[in-house]
């Protein structure tokens, strides 16, 4: 009988490095998605940086001939010179923005492109949620008003890059559903032992057809290119296997679809 | 334009920091009077009233793209120059924008400021032409109708 146990153990080893690769994949195939909106929200700060930097270097140039100028003629400092103070004074407070913003997007990307986080440790969730809203909003916060409703929570112990998934999975797709203009919005609190995080659209809604098949692996209603059909049943997997949690959601055509997902606060399991 | 006036340039981002940057070069470096809006959908007025040489717009912008409100600056304004400015790095959107709205350049970001410059004075100038061209179409066919009305007065007068 042991060799048989032996061989289980295996393949059930196999089977959980493979889901770590599948996971893996998966995650650099949904940043992979989202790199168009990254690369316009860095190129745009990028851009004034550079520009400003260059209108501030011309600026000084005339600035210092100009009032070499005026010292050699013993007279007051040009009123041009100080016009051209004004404005550079400005550029540099939108260099500081500018610099934030990218800061910003780095330090998000940074959560959810961590390569091996497969440890348990605890983890502020609604920090995780801000980093998932900024990231998901570089895409489609044009269209879509990114709400964040955050409760007191303690620290969750959690393998926080797996759960980051989770809520890039449920923000994505639920931004995706929404045609036009609509808002997602992300509630979290705490229910007894648990912390509950709410991912609430007003998009298109499932319909009672697809309701069943939205946690199976390669079930997908987006068009190729936009979604693989696994980050449904990979997202339940983190939450129940990895967490020990619960996912559920709510839906109705037209008017928008809510996803409940609770873990403990405890980790109780020990898989992974 | 009117005659002696400076060139007028509207640029069109809804991020302000872009605007900001892009007014404060232009104004060391020319005489260009600069209208810089965040909303496409109030540049649309603006153009609806006041003309304009170049317009120099975002591509990702909410309520109306880049290529939606360059659209509609064409039905208003035909001869003024667009230019496309965008971190949207998609060669599909820069084709579609040369077809569809007979766009005059595509700048990506980061922009080079002394690039956006020169397509900025060429615009200038292309407007300008197009301007004059029209003007001076215009008075051919004034001169035209009048010689088809001496002619006519002529034929009567010998007929």
């Amino acid at each position: 009988m042991t060799p048989v146990s032996g061989d289980v153990a295996s393949l059930r080893e196999e089977l959980e490095i493979a889901n770590r690769k599948l996971a893996e994949a998966h995650k650099m195939a949904s940043l992979g998605r989202l790199s168009a909106g990254i690369v316009h929200e860095i190129n745009t700060p990028v851009g004034s940086i550079l520009s400003n930097n260059e209108v501030i270097l011309r600026s000084l140039g005339r600035i210092k001939i100009s009032l070499a100028e005026a010292l050699e003629k013993g007279a007051p400092p040009p009123a041009k010179a100080l016009e051209i103070l004004d404005i550079i004074t400005g550029l540099a407070a939108v260099d500081k923005l500018a610099c934030e913003r990218i800061s910003g997007v780095v330090r998000s990307l940074k959560t959810f492109a961590r390569v091996s986080d497969h440890d348990i440790r605890k983890a502020d969730i609604n920090e995780l949620v801000q980093h998932t809203l900024k990231l998901s909003g570089t895409v489609f916060r044009r269209h879509v008003n990114f709400v964040a409703d955050l409760g007191e929570l303690p620290p969750v112990e959690c393998f926080p890059a797996l759960f980051s998934q989770v809520l890039l999975n449920l923000v994505v797709n639920a931004a995706q559903a929404i045609e036009g203009e609509g808002a997602v919005t992300v509630r979290t609190r705490q229910e007894g032992g648990s912390v509950l995080v709410e991912i609430e659209d007003t998009g298109r809604g499932i319909s009672a057809a697809d309701r069943e098949k939205v946690f199976r692996a390669g079930f997908t209603t987006k068009p190729i290119g936009e979604g693989t059909g696994i980050g449904l049943s990979l997202s339940r997997e983190i939450v129940v296997e990895n967490h020990g949690g619960t996912i559920a959601f709510d839906s109705e055509p037209g008017k928008g679809t809510t996803f409940y997902v609770r873990i403990p606060i405890e980790h109780t399991r020990t898989q992974q | 334009m009117t005659p002696n006036a400076q060139p007028a340039v509207l640029i069109v981002d809804d991020e302000d920091m872009v605007i900001t940057s892009i007014r404060a070069f232009l104004q060391l470096e020319t005489e260009y009077r600069i209208t810089g809006l965040t909303s496409p959908a109030e540049a649309v007025k603006f153009l609806e009233t006041n003309p304009v040489e170049v317009i120099v717009s975002d591509y990702l912008m909410p309520k109306l793209t880049g290529l939606q409100f360059l659209a509609k600056a064409k039905e208003l304004q035909p001869e003024a120059a667009r230019v496309l400015l965008t971190g949207h790095a998609d060669k599909q959107s820069a084709i579609q924008a040369i077809n569809d709205v007979g766009l005059f350049q595509y700048i990506e970001k980061p922009w080079d400021n002394q690039q956006l410059l020169l397509v900025i004075q060429s615009a200038i100038e292309r407007t300008s032409l197009l301007r004059t061209l029209r003007s001076k179409i215009g008075e051919l066919d004034e001169a035209h109708s009048n010689l088809k009305d001496v002619q006519s007065r002529l034929l009567r007068a010998f007929l």
